[in-house]
């Protein structure tokens, strides 16, 4: 397995006088932030991923598992969070809870997550206890021991998780039922990623275990080492402890190619908790994967000239001129498996209708799609997201984040190290073209989140 | 680095990271021809130059009548400023790719700038100009203050703002602490652009000015440049400090219904001033008992053995008048009564045991080594560099720190843990329908 060397994210830019668009602006910024990646596969299928960077004497490690709750059943909702809870209780090596203490008592910190797509498991700790955690990680790759006596409380961990993010929080049980209709009822990303309670009190040994061996192998993972060390280092500590881990047979990832059949539809939460109305509304979106996969770029570009920032279209029409919003925003998440969704919402100022939200923001939509938007506001979104993507490299945390997000989402190194120029080369009609594409009725669900009535 | 080196390999086992983290900020205290005075450590590994500053007189000291104004005013800084208006200011700032912040604390007027190196001249010329030329036009005032009310309104619904909110008002109540930092909607609506224009003036005063600056930039262009942007502030009366906190002395128990399934709990004591000698006793004591991360008793005990919480833990918290030990948690309206019983009998163990040897250790270790973590981008140094500042702690406080950690004895932390962690003066918040929680007036 040769290193490959690569220039991450800003990389290739140098060809910034090449890119015609927005000119100097863009490749003085191109010009200016690099970091060199290195890639290499260990032959059990472990993709390995170094970021080394000289400033504090500290390192990250990330093992981003390619499975998600969107690789979950109905009825089995959870089962990627609940999993995720578990890999802390517990091998014959480590016992449980101490994943965490022996971290904490080298000097680090450590914590996981899970998305629709992806499972993470970080640590940040001395350059020098690198060895440490990737030994303790590569054990809980595959020595997990998954127990009744552990799931029991821990059950009521993740149930008191649901309550905090989704239960106690309008907002997020409306975006639950938001879902379910967009992408289509008991369909991958329609569920949560929490798991519905009823499924989360249901999940035992043997759901959890089984999942754990389906989806947890080297050939499933990528490793990513951020920090003070070198390709070489990682290599080396790899090859000792993942290396050895054998590879298993992954079953494919499904993702449908359609949302919800019966669109458009509004969805309104009327909650006693509500103190602020909010419209918002949602349609059907490609991804970097799924559906016409060329708009991509166009709608980041989209997103952010139209509801990006305060200078954008929606902001200084809305927010600025006319009154109507207390603030308003688009956005667009490219990095999915499967559909994604383009986002627009406002927050109505006092004593402004939904009603009149909704007749503003179409009349924005239709004057883009009717007027076409101009050289200057592209190149000025541009220029925003090439800031944000040199910026990033300022941070430890975000190369990791971002390598981990796009190749648990069936993006390559190299479409990351891309990301850049395909960006700044988004033309005019491009932006309109995808707003088109994607602006349609019958793709799309309204959000209304109302105040009701306080019933105590 | 000399000294560093040899007081590193004194302590080498247990305290490896030391020379690395000296090694990796290297602080320089500079002072400008015009006398402003600033840390600064230079790192040209990104091409970003991060600065982290603040102003004396916060949110405490908001005019009678005009609760909110000073972190109204703060947002406004660059709201428009010079011959811009609003829009014209933000699209300057993006064709920079400069970012350029305000926003105030109990304490302080807090800002911040990033800009890439290669832009900096834009960049504290931007920043010159929000402190200086600010505008204050009627219509982003309007807009600010509208939008200020709703955000005050939906905090009023989240169980956790207004349990934080609660105690405040609580632990403070006849103190200037008591505000909300946001203001009361009364106080935004007497906020004219000519009051805030005064409020600006009163507090945007150099000789009340801290400065700390990473990134590429060396010494003399970051004195020409904070000269640039922070020389033509006048000097002046600093803002009165707020009176000495009074803690409370006997415990309470307060519960706010809210509708919902899961109850928010804060519970506090009066805490330890930043200067103490048993600062560092606590900041293990605390460690232990709930700080940050998963290792902790209350982690253990509330989360791990009987899963009645998500999240729980306690930190540290020390305003220019007041400290707190704080501790947090959040259950299902049914258990919330007892995940606060686990923590009361956790404060009880802490204070009649203290530590065990090896969570001493593992305590120290901990602490030590977080400060490295803590080093992962320009902006988070220059927050570091801040803050020690505003804890009037020295340049080489980094490399006798982890010297002061291990210094911490059992008896150290026993002691402070029968001082702080008193039953007779906690407070209690509650926020949801918690059942069998009562109140104690």
């Amino acid at each position: 397995m040769p290193l490959t060397g690569r220039r991450a994210l800003l990389g290739g830019l140098l060809a910034g006088a090449a890119l015609s668009p927005s000119g100097p602006a863009l490749a003085k910024l191109f010009a200016v932030a690099r970091r060199n990646a290195e890639t290499f596969t260990l032959p059990n299928g472990l993709q390995v991923i170094v970021l080394p960077s000289r400033r504090a004497p500290i390192v990250t490690q990330v093992v981003v598992y390619k499975v998600g709750s969107a690789d979950e059943s109905f009825g089995h909702t959870g089962a990627a969070h609940f999993l995720e809870h578990m890999m802390f209780k517990g091998t014959d090596q480590v016992p449980a809870g101490e994943f965490s203490r022996i971290v904490s008592r080298n000097g680090g910190r450590d914590n996981a997550y899970t998305t629709f797509d992806s499972t993470g498991y970080h640590q940040t700790i001395a350059a020098e206890q690198l060895e440490l955690v990737m030994r303790m990680e590569a054990d809980r790759m595959t020595n997990v021991r998954i127990t009744e006596r552990e799931i029991v409380p821990e059950r009521q961990v993740i149930l008191e998780e649901r309550r905090m993010r989704t239960d106690n929080v309008p907002a997020s049980l409306l975006d639950e039922a938001v879902r379910e209709r967009l992408y289509g009822l008991h369909k991958p990303y329609a569920m949560p990623i929490i798991g519905y309670a009823d499924d989360i009190k249901r999940l035992g040994v043997d759901d959890l275990a089984g999942f754990y061996r389906r989806h947890y192998a080297p050939n499933n993972a990528i490793l990513i080492v951020a920090g003070d060390t070198t390709a070489e280092q990682v290599q080396k500590l790899a090859e000792r402890y993942y290396g050895p881990i054998a590879r298993r047979e992954i079953g494919p990832r499904l993702r449908p190619s359609q949302g919800g059949t019966d669109l458009p539809q509004t969805v309104n939460r009327a909650d006693a908790r509500v103190a602020e109305p909010r419209w918002s509304r949602l349609w059907l979106a490609p991804s970097y994967r799924v559906g016409e996969t060329k708009y991509a770029y166009a709608l980041q570009v989209l997103a952010r000239l139209f509801g990006g920032s305060e200078t954008s279209r929606l902001s200084r029409v809305l927010v600025q001129e006319r009154r109507i919003g207390l603030s308003a925003w688009a956005s667009y998440g490219p990095s999915s498996l499967g559909l994604t969704s383009f986002d627009i919402g406002v927050h109505p100022a006092k004593s402004r209708s939904l009603e009149e939200v909704e007749e503003a923001v179409t009349a924005e939509m239709k004057k883009l799609l009717d007027g076409g938007v101009t050289a200057e506001e592209v190149e000025r979104a541009q220029n925003q997201l090439l800031a944000a993507a040199i910026y990033s490299q300022d941070s430890l945390a975000s190369g990791p984040r971002i390598y981990g997000t796009a190749l648990s989402t069936g993006s390559t190194v190299a479409d990351v190290d891309a990301w850049p120029q395909r960006i700044s080369t988004v033309t005019r009609d491009e932006v309109v073209a995808a707003a088109r594409h994607v602006w349609r009725d019958n793709g799309a669900v309204t959000a209304l989140l109302t105040p009701a009535a306080r019933g105590g | 680095m000399k000294p560093l080196r040899a007081l590193a390999a004194a302590l080498a086992s247990l305290f490896v990271l030391l020379p690395a983290v000296a090694g990796a900020i290297e602080i320089r205290e500079i002072t400008t021809p015009l006398g402003i005075k600033a840390w600064l450590v230079e790192d040209k590994s990104t091409p970003v130059v991060a600065l982290s500053f603040s102003f004396s007189g916060g949110t405490a000291t908001d005019p009678a009548g005009q609760a909110g104004i000073t972190d109204l005013m703060a947002g406004l800084l660059t709201d428009g400023a010079g011959s811009m208006n609003a829009q014209a200011f933000r699209q300057r700032q993006e064709n920079a790719a400069a970012s350029l912040g305000f926003n105030a604390s109990l304490d302080r007027l807090n800002g911040s700038l990033r800009v890439l190196s290669a832009n900096r001249e834009e960049g504290f010329e931007l920043l010159r100009l929000a402190l200086t030329e600010p505008r204050f036009d009627p219509d982003m005032v309007a807009q600010r203050r509208a939008q200020t009310i709703a955000s005050i309104n939906q905090a009023a619904q989240r169980p956790g703002s207004v349990a934080g909110r609660t105690l405040m008002e609580t632990l403070f109540a006849g103190h200037a602490y008591a505000a909300d930092p946001d203001g009361t909607p009364e106080g935004l609506a007497a906020a004219t652009p000519e009051l805030l224009k005064k409020r600006a003036a009163e507090l945007l005063l150099r000789n009340g000015l801290i400065v700390a600056a990473v990134g590429d930039i060396g010494e003399a262009e970051l004195a020409r440049q904070l000269d640039h942007s922070f020389g033509l502030l006048p000097t002046g009366t600093l803002p009165s400090l707020p009176q000495q906190w009074v803690p409370p002395t006997k415990p309470r128990v307060v519960v706010v219904e809210r509708p919902v399934p899961q109850s928010s709990a804060l519970m506090a004591v009066p805490g330890i001033p930043r200067d103490d000698p048993d600062w560092y006793a606590a900041l293990v004591m605390n460690h232990v008992l709930g700080g940050g991360g998963q290792q902790s008793r209350l982690f253990n005990e509330v989360r791990e053995k009987r899963g009645l919480a998500y999240s729980v833990s306690s930190g540290l918290r020390t305003y220019k008048r007041a400290a707190l030990l704080l501790m947090s948690t959040g259950s299902a309206n049914e258990r919330i009564g007892e995940a606060i019983e686990v923590i009361r009998a956790e404060m009880g163990r802490m204070r009649t045991e203290g530590v065990t040897e090896a969570e001493l250790t593992d305590a120290k270790t901990y602490l030590t080594g977080a400060l490295a973590l803590s080093l992962d981008s320009s902006g988070s140094i220059a927050g570091l560099l801040h803050s020690m500042q505003i804890d009037g702690l020295s340049p080489d406080h980094l490399t006798r720190r982890a010297a002061l950690i291990a210094a911490v004895t059992l008896d150290d932390v026993r002691k402070v843990a029968r001082h702080l962690l008193r039953d007779e003066a906690l407070t209690t918040v509650v926020v949801g329908k918690p059942v069998g929680v009562t109140q104690v007036p």
